[in-house]
């Protein structure tokens, strides 16, 4: 190596070395935040786990090993919450893409008020889940409620939304589609205008109909940004908890109760700070775990298109 | 620098101190309380205006009723914070929130005023004691309330319904005494086809909706949440006297509105309210706006009462009901305490109680005993016969916890999904299971009773005792 090449690559090395140090002199702020704000929550939050530790009653914190994951796992009763969750994340999830994709749809065309419209429908997206809740209580009160007064005025016997299980899940669901679906239309509604319009042209000389237009092309192009939308009201609806405390309280019984219900509950009613910890391990995990498998599978869908 | 300039700037320096050391000696003391949005927190802000201490400035922290405002509480315990200065807690939140709360008694050894003998003992205690029968003080009682009855007089008194009443039934139309006796004259006012119904009570799954009426039935029945010598649950929370006490709270939904099963508070004021209702079971601390005219469109037709007691399977009449209310607590990490102290040693003097007896409760004997106090409004007459009757929740740590599990299996049973006798089974499995996982050691005897108030504080009386 001669002395020139050698000094070449000393000033490629020392031009290198700097970058990185810039870009780790910038980076840092953010990751000590990060770090601080998420990372040493997260390591207490499973510390924490491993106790029996009251934050209230404070006494000795007891080292007890996995008996706060095994008392959770083993408990019927949680599982019940785990199978209420699903049932409501399902249910939401599919009503507010079918709206949403149908409504998205029909806003990426041109027409005379389309902008108001669409202000006015992104409208309970904009609201806390504590008022929908509150709102949608009102509304569905048995006696008073609108809900009920329209039912019964085209002579419809009226339904006890809330005092019963099953309408209690229904009443959640139509209150989360209610204030949710609009996130999903902003996103289609881009989704779907942002597909050229040479390619509806070439389509339509073709000969293409619009429902072959619609699932062909539509669809598949703007696939990626619709499971982005799926994602992120799937791990929403998942960790929903205000709008039950409003709506249901739970109740009937303990029907109308998620698993996010279930941790607020432990960790702020109940104040068992340990076992709440390790509750919201187990959440955190399968969150984790779903939205590794469908940022996963948004990865594939990339690819593709 | 001339020798006048510097004396000129010294003299300013000094005027300026001592302007700084005034304005800071004359600083705001902000004394910040929890407690539920209503009547009576607005009651207690518009008497604190007139604190003759105009330094001092209270300075509200309102939450809704419900779990928010214990968990409000209970948030700031657990951080060992000061964001207020004293909150008004339920009285079964005693046990819990004691470790965190300055002991009263120290406050009565010190001040001149505020001792433990110008409360009701029964009230101090109620409020405020932990453990039970011990002495200790941590709460006041700022604010006593009691389940009560609240009827329509103007179809009572109805010459055509009494008749009618008698017809069907038998007997003269009254005030009932007992559950046996609500049960009927609901079902006779239960007229949905005029929107009219013949009882109202709370059945809803949040805090403690549910669980404070169908106490009051548990108890009236001869039933008991638990034995609080043994710990046990199972036997006498699930005992047949028990189950009797709640088969009668769900059966009263019969003669409700549909879909009260699910109802708190504000539905059943409502109902009240619209007249939709002949009875309702609602805490004397509404009835300041349901006798108001300017809520209520049957302001001048409800008439204020005792609750209902019942005759148990053993043939004893009991009439136990639910306490409500708040002690007034003090936080032990504030670092106000002597001018929080001076503010308490005003604030219960008869005066400004006098005031807050006018709209809510007051725990101050001077004013309980007055003569006139029981006509400051329409239902303090009967709020005084209601003391005598009242009830309360575990006075244990693991009270939320408890409370939560019956709520959920009360609210089940309510809602028709479980039967009395299931939910209070399941109720019992998991308050015997908590109390396990707490530390207490349930001693389980070799029977339980079928009236558990035989042997737990027996109130049980041979007749029906009324009360006016």
């Amino acid at each position: 190596m001669s002395a020139q090449s050698h000094a070449q690559r000393q000033a490629k090395l020392r031009q290198q070395s700097s970058g990185r140090l810039m870009i780790f002199g910038f980076l840092s702020p953010t990751l000590a935040i990060l770090l601080f704000m998420v990372a040493y929550p997260i390591f207490s939050l499973v510390y924490y786990s491993f106790f029996n530790f009251s934050a209230l009653r404070q006494g000795a914190m007891k080292p007890i090993g996995l008996r706060n994951y095994e008392f959770l796992l083993t408990d019927e009763l949680l599982w019940e919450r785990f199978i209420f969750t699903g049932k409501f994340v399902f249910i939401c999830v599919v009503l507010q893409m079918l709206i949403g994709i149908f409504v998205g749809y029909q806003l990426q065309k041109n027409f005379r008020g389309r902008d108001l419209v669409f202000t006015v429908l992104m409208m309970p997206m904009m609201l806390s889940p504590v008022v929908v809740g509150f709102l949608w209580r009102y509304m569905l009160n048995s006696e008073w409620g609108i809900v009920n007064f329209l039912l019964s005025s085209i002579g419809l016997s009226k339904i006890d939304w809330l005092g019963q299980a099953n309408a209690a899940l229904w009443a959640a669901a139509a209150a989360d589609t209610w204030m949710w679906t609009p996130f999903i239309v902003l996103l289609a509604t881009a989704a779907f205008r942002g597909i050229p319009e040479t390619i509806y042209e070439a389509a339509e000389v073709d000969g293409a109909s619009p429902a072959y237009r619609f699932f062909r092309i539509t669809l598949p192009m703007s696939a990626p940004v619709l499971f982005i939308a799926l994602i992120l009201r799937l791990i929403d609806s998942f960790k929903q908890y205000d709008l039950f405390v409003a709506l249901t309280g739970g109740g009937p019984g303990s029907s109308t109760e998620t698993v996010s219900f279930a941790v607020a509950k432990t960790a702020f009613s109940y104040f068992y700070t340990g076992e709440a910890s390790a509750l919201a391990v187990i959440l955190l995990v399968i969150i984790i775990g779903l939205s590794m498998i469908l940022v996963r599978h948004l990865q594939k869908m990339g690819e593709k298109f | 620098m001339t020798k006048g300039t510097r004396k000129r700037l010294m003299a300013t320096g000094a005027a300026f101190a001592a302007l700084m050391a005034a304005s800071s000696a004359r600083a705001e003391t902000n004394l910040t309380f929890v407690w539920h949005a209503g009547t009576c927190a607005d009651a207690l802000m518009d008497i604190a205006k007139d604190y003759p201490d105009k330094d001092v400035k209270i300075v509200p922290a309102l939450v809704p009723y419900g779990p928010q405002w214990h968990d409000k509480i209970a948030s700031e315990f657990a951080i060992q914070g000061d964001a207020f200065d004293f909150a008004m807690w339920d009285s079964q939140s005693t046990a819990e929130f004691a470790s965190h709360a300055v002991k009263i008694n120290d406050i009565f050894d010190k001040s001149s005023y505020l001792k433990a003998d110008i409360f009701p003992p029964a009230s101090l205690s109620r409020y405020g004691e932990y453990p039970d029968g011990s002495g200790e003080f941590y709460g006041l009682p700022a604010n006593q309330d009691a389940y009560g009855l609240t009827y329509r007089k103007d179809l009572f008194e109805d010459p055509k319904e009494q008749e009618a009443f008698k017809a069907k039934y038998g007997k003269d139309l009254k005030v009932p005494q007992t559950y046996q006796d609500a049960k009927e004259v609901a079902e006779f006012f239960t007229r949905p086809d005029q929107g009219l119904y013949g009882w109202a009570q709370m059945g809803g799954r949040d805090y403690d909706f549910a669980t404070t009426a169908s106490n009051s039935f548990l108890w009236s029945f001869g039933g008991e949440l638990y034995n609080p010598a043994t710990f046990e649950v199972k036997g006498y929370l699930d005992s047949p006297a028990s189950i009797d006490g709640v088969q009668a709270y769900v059966d009263m939904f019969k003669f409700g509105p549909p879909g009260s099963t699910n109802w708190g508070f504000d539905e059943v004021n409502t109902a009240i309210q619209q007249g939709q209702v002949a009875m309702a079971m609602q805490w004397f601390y509404f009835n300041g706006s349901n006798a108001d005219p300017k809520v209520s469109k049957f302001a001048d037709k409800v008439g204020f009462g005792v609750l209902p007691g019942a005759v148990g399977r053993d043939g004893k009449f009991r009439r136990q009901f639910s306490v409500g209310g708040q002690g007034m607590g003090i936080n032990k990490y504030s670092k106000k305490l002597p001018e929080l102290t001076k503010f308490m040693e005003w604030y219960f003097q008869p005066e400004q109680q006098k005031r807050y007896a006018a709209v809510c409760q007051t725990g101050l004997k001077a004013v309980l005993e007055s003569p006139d106090w029981q006509n400051l409004n329409s239902y303090n007459k009967q709020f005084s016969s209601a003391l005598a009757y009242l009830n309360d929740y575990w006075h244990l740590p693991e009270y939320p916890v408890l409370l939560d599990e019956l709520q959920q299996e009360i609210s089940a049973a309510a809602a028709g999904t479980k039967t009395v006798q299931q939910a209070l089974a399941d109720a019992a499995a998991k308050n015997e299971r908590t109390l396990e996982r707490a530390g207490y050691e349930i001693k389980r005897g070799e029977s339980t009773p079928e009236v558990p108030d035989q042997t737990i504080s027996p109130v049980g009386q041979d007749s029906v005792v009324p009360v006016e």
